[in-house]
């Protein structure tokens, strides 16, 4: 066959399809993906309805022209699918795209374009499965930029629609074949349970490659301080506060992420997702990091400074940091965080960051590795950072500062800030002393230390207000030992500084519950934390983090459970699960209702006498004929006319006779029960009788027979 | 293969045209998966993980529902003619794609299906060739529930009743004349009173029901029949020995009962001798029907003559 006749056949307009149906779930699939990427903020609103509109036209049009398709529009839907794919080259070619989503809002609007330009001429099946094709596409899309699971009822809206076309298409070749609802049942369970064994057997999806990674700076506004800590996004000009008691608190609660730490005063955060992290492993992300600590709260006393313009950012490595070796390779982890909430315009990274992929002209560094963006982060803020993670083992660690090793002058010097201690506190560094007596190595000091500080104290955020003239440390350790992260880690960086060890505080997020279908992990106000960052030689700093380790205060099982339930059930998003179990109940009480519905005329009449004679006190009895019911009726009933009984013989004689239910029999019926209803009033014993019985009281107080009605029995 | 009673299908289905369907299956498969897990999007992932759901369903379901549908011929008609079209009643659990083999015919769906119920319920259209069928050998199909991949398997399904294809109605052999006086087996009658009715017989097995005589029967108190012709009147013996050729045995077929036929209408009786698979048959018969299941049932016979022999009681005359 020549390719020219190849290309014919391939072309030859299919069988009209019929079937309004599956046109209708067809339809419904490109609706699913348009509205999709419009809540993923992929189309506007006027291409999104556009689109959708053009979908609905066309697939109407379709319909109506499907057994004579007009030629002309061929060349016109062409000309159409040309222009929009020009209009999306050149949107790509007029802004500057910092990453892949640049590319794929423009992908979006191309899509849609095309799925209601197709629209139009879909007279045959097959044409209907390029509708599905285009629709997933669009889902793909939408999914690529989807973070949360608020994305779950368009998936499933789509996933249920384009099984209906699947099972229309196959009804269409079997010529009007119908599958049962259990055949149905079973086809979408099967698909759901292949679906859930391969996400559970494929590993976590990872961008590969080195293109453009997330980045999205969302509007932020340019904070006028250079390098400068501010508010949550929502006041980019004022100064970051530490938050107080009385004042307003960092954003979720959390009293860091400013210039000072206040360990003295215990958060009040919440379960609000703060941010969303895509990483290829758990890290705690740090924030920034403080060096002076006064005893009662931490400061920082680096000074910012701009990495050279243009986004990737190469931040260089801190003073003494681990670089990748043959000992010590270092593990690439590329993160990507999605502002949910405005934040503080810190860009919490993994440790060792390498590189920042921000849509910015500038990035600050200080000097303990705190990247300070320049303009305020709030929601929708994206951006990608890839670490270059050194793990040396706890051997290696042991060994780059055994016992009796002295940290050259020039590394003292460069670490005084995180050597210096509050103030002459001998009780903790006798402590610190006492504790670390037998070991040899700085490592095993930290591991002692912290083991010390796992069997003696306590977690709890409950805590007193810290007694005037008491530094926290002096009151976790030798007072009641109760405390939180911020408090711990405090005490185990003293204790570690009076031992010469340079150790500084880090607050951050540790990984906050991983959603398997969004792949993402979401971090939680409450997932703030400050853990401790300890410096070793040839391996800089390393995070340790002694809160892990110490139990948490009478934990209350019932509150726990209860919390943890409440945590589960927080998450569901509730409109949708409401709409969910509302649909599903009202499918239920359909499907009920459909089932009890009467199979025939005759039936439906029965019920209705049935239902008469229910409200006149007389239902029908188990063995009870209709006549025989009808007859009980009309010797209840004080007409004489027996209009009962006569409408029983006109419904039998047309469940029995030769004709069926005719329109003359039919009219009798209805007449008959109009008849039989008016003459035999329902029963209203009971209320009324009371009326009449306290009226006959009140008549008979008021001293006169005035001859109350008796009450009807 | 045995016709299986209550009529389920095997259990090992075959795809049709499977290599086209599994080589767009694996690359719609192999694109979406490359798209989603080197994108880092789960949602993606989660989606193609539905695609691949939805294609592995569409792909193998067929194939199982195909192995647990159940397929009973429910009707058809006793006695039908060769080559005429011949309605068999099917009912099954699942949609159905059937194209009879054996009779052939053309394809059509059975099963469910959404519009209303034909009155007789599904049926298939066969072109059977002379013979008697106890089953019928049927190719059936689905794609169910998405239409993706066809999967076929051949069934045999066992028929209500037998069903007996006669040939059709070739032309007739002349039938052969009496010669000599035979006098053949007419006879004058005599009624039970001892009169005596002229041209009528007692009735035989096999004469036509227009030439009974009632007022002689009336008299004679048993049924008589009106002898026409005293040749029309002699029995004939039709004796068919098929060649084993089946075309050229079905055409010899045709031919004699377009005689039978021939000589059934000119009221002469008729002995059809047949060969069939218990040995040669003698017997007469009675009208076009009997004669066609006769012929149905007619194989050819080794070792003989082949050829459709016609004589008379008493005299004897070749033809075919």
């Amino acid at each position: 066959m020549r390719l020219v006749d190849a290309v014919r056949r391939a072309n030859r307009p299919g069988e009209p399809e019929n079937s309004i149906a599956l046109r209708a779930a067809c339809a419904g699939t490109g609706l699913a993906g348009i509205a999709a990427c419009f809540a993923e903020d992929e189309l506007s609103l006027a291409v999104a309805f556009a689109s959708a509109a053009a979908v609905v036209a066309g697939t109407v049009f379709s319909h109506l022209t499907r057994t004579h398709p007009r030629q002309f529009m061929k060349p016109v839907l062409a000309a159409g699918a040309l222009l929009a794919c020009v209009a999306f080259f050149r949107s790509l070619t007029s802004q500057a795209v910092y990453d892949v989503s640049g590319v794929e809002d423009p992908l979006a609007v191309l899509f849609a374009w095309i799925q209601g330009v197709h629209a139009f001429d879909t007279p045959a099946r097959r044409d209907l499965v390029f509708t599905l094709a285009g629709s997933t596409t669009l889902m793909v899309v939408a999914a690529a930029q989807a973070t949360d699971l608020g994305f779950a009822p368009y998936a499933l809206c789509w996933a249920g629609l384009a099984v209906a076309g699947l099972c229309g298409m196959w009804s269409s070749q079997s010529r009007g074949g119908r599958a049962s609802a259990r055949q149905i049942a079973g086809s979408v369970s099967s698909t759901a349970a292949v679906a859930f064994a391969v996400l559970v057997a494929l590993p976590a999806p990872h961008i590969s490659g080195r293109v453009d990674f997330p980045q999205n700076g969302a509007g932020g506004a340019l904070i006028t301080a250079p390098g400068g800590l501010v508010g949550d996004g929502r006041a980019a000009s004022e100064p970051a506060r530490p938050g107080s008691p009385a004042g307003p608190t960092r954003v979720g609660g959390f009293l860091g992420f400013a210039n000072r730490l206040d360990t003295a005063l215990s958060p009040a955060v919440g379960d609000e997702v703060v941010m969303r992290v895509r990483a290829e492993r758990p890290s705690y992300w740090i924030g920034e990091t403080f060096d002076h600590f006064d005893g009662i709260s931490w400061s920082t006393t680096d000074l910012p400074v701009s990495l050279p313009a243009g986004s990737p950012f190469v931040v260089p490595p801190s003073i003494g940091g681990a670089l990748p070796t043959d000992a010590a390779p270092a593990t690439s982890d590329l993160q990507t965080f999605y502002m949910v909430q405005s934040s503080p315009n810190l860009v919490f990274h993994a440790d060792d960051a390498d590189e920042v992929w921000f849509p910015v002209r500038n990035l600050f560094v200080r000097a303990d590795d705190s990247l300070v963006s320049p303009i305020s982060l709030g929601p929708g803020a994206i951006y990608t950072v890839q670490s270059e993670v050194a793990e040396p083992t706890a051997a290696e660690l042991a060994g780059s500062w055994p016992a009796g090793y002295a940290l050259r002058p020039a590394t003292a010097d460069a670490l005084r800030a995180d050597l210096e201690l509050p103030g002459p506190d001998p009780r903790v560094a006798k402590l610190a002393r006492a504790v670390t007596a037998h070991d040899r190595s700085t490592y095993e000091k930290v591991e002692s230390l912290i083991g010390w500080i796992g069997a003696h104290t306590r977690y709890s955020t409950d805590i007193p207000p810290l007694p005037p003239g008491v530094g926290t440390v002096d009151e976790f350790l030798f007072g009641d030992r109760i405390g939180f992260c911020a408090q711990i880690s405090s005490a185990l960086a003293v204790m570690l500084r009076s031992l010469g060890v340079p150790a500084r505080e880090a607050v951050g997020y540790v990984p906050g519950p991983y959603n398997p279908i969004t792949d993402l992990y979401d971090i939680e106000a409450k997932d703030a934390h400050a853990w401790v960052q300890v410096w070793f030689p040839g391996f800089g700093w390393q995070s340790f983090d002694p809160t892990a380790v110490v139990p948490a205060a009478n934990p209350a099982p019932g509150a726990t459970i209860a919390h943890e339930a409440a945590h589960v059930l927080g998450a569901v998003p509730p409109l949708p699960a409401g709409a969910v179990l509302g649909g599903a109940g009202l499918g239920v009480a359909l499907l009920r209702g459909w089932r009890r519905r009467p199979r025939s005329w005759a039936e439906a009449v029965t019920r209705r006498v049935e239902r008469a004679g229910r409200r006149r006190r007389r239902p029908r009895g188990a063995g009870e004929t209709l006549s025989e019911y009808a007859r009980a009726l009309d010797a209840g009933s004080a007409d004489p006319a027996g209009h009962w009984s006569a409408l029983a013989d006109v419904v039998l004689a047309a469940a029995y006779g030769p004709t069926g239910p005719t329109p003359g029999l039919r009219a009798d019926a209805e007449r008959l029960l109009r008849l039989a209803r008016s003459r035999h009033a329902p029963r209203t014993v009971g209320r009324s009788a009371r009326l009449d019985w306290r009226s006959a009281r009140g008549a008979l107080s008021a001293g006169g027979r005035r001859g109350a009605r008796r009450p009807r029995s | 293969m045995r016709p299986r009673p209550g009529g389920r299908l095997g259990t090992f289905p075959k795809p049709v045209r499977a290599v086209r369907s599994l080589l767009r299956a694996a690359a719609l498969v192999a694109v979406l998966g490359f798209v989603a897990h080197n994108g880092g999007a789960g949602w993606v992932q989660a989606l193609a993980d539905l695609v691949v759901g939805a294609v592995a369903v569409g792909l193998l379901a067929p194939g199982l529902l195909l192995g647990r549908a159940v397929l009973v011929a429910t009707a058809s008609p006793p006695d039908a003619t060769a080559g005429m079209p011949v309605e068999i009643g099917l009912r099954c659990s699942a949609r159905l794609r059937v194209v009879p083999l054996d009779p052939p015919g053309p394809e059509v769906f059975v099963g469910p299906s959404r519009g209303p119920r034909a009155p007789r319920g599904d049926t298939c259209v066969v072109l059977a060739r002379r013979g008697v069928y106890g089953s019928a050998v049927l190719e059936v199909a689905t794609a169910a529930p998405f239409g993706m991949l066809w999967w076929k398997r051949q069934v045999t399904v066992a028929l209500p009743g037998e069903l007996c294809v006669a040939p059709r109605l070739g032309p007739a052999v002349p039938a052969p004349s009496a010669e000599g006086g035979d006098p053949g087996t007419t006879r004058r009658t005599a009624s039970a009173s001892g009169g005596v009715h002229g041209g009528v017989r007692p009735y035989r097995a096999g004469d036509p029901r227009h030439r009974v005589h009632w007022p002689a029967s009336a008299h004679a108190a048993e049924l008589m029949v009106r002898v026409v012709d005293a040749e029309e009147d002699e029995q004939v013996v039709v004796e068919v020995s098929l060649p084993s050729d089946a075309d050229l045995a079905d055409e010899l077929a045709e031919r004699a009962l377009g005689t039978v036929v021939a000589l059934q209408d000119r009221g002469s009786p008729v002995l059809l001798v047949t060969n069939e698979a218990a040995g040669e048959r003698r017997g007469p018969v009675a009208d076009r029907r009997s004669a066609g299941r006769r012929l149905a049932r007619a194989l050819s016979r080794t070792g003989s003559e082949v050829g459709l022999t016609l004589r008379r009681e008493g005299s004897r005359g070749r033809s075919g």
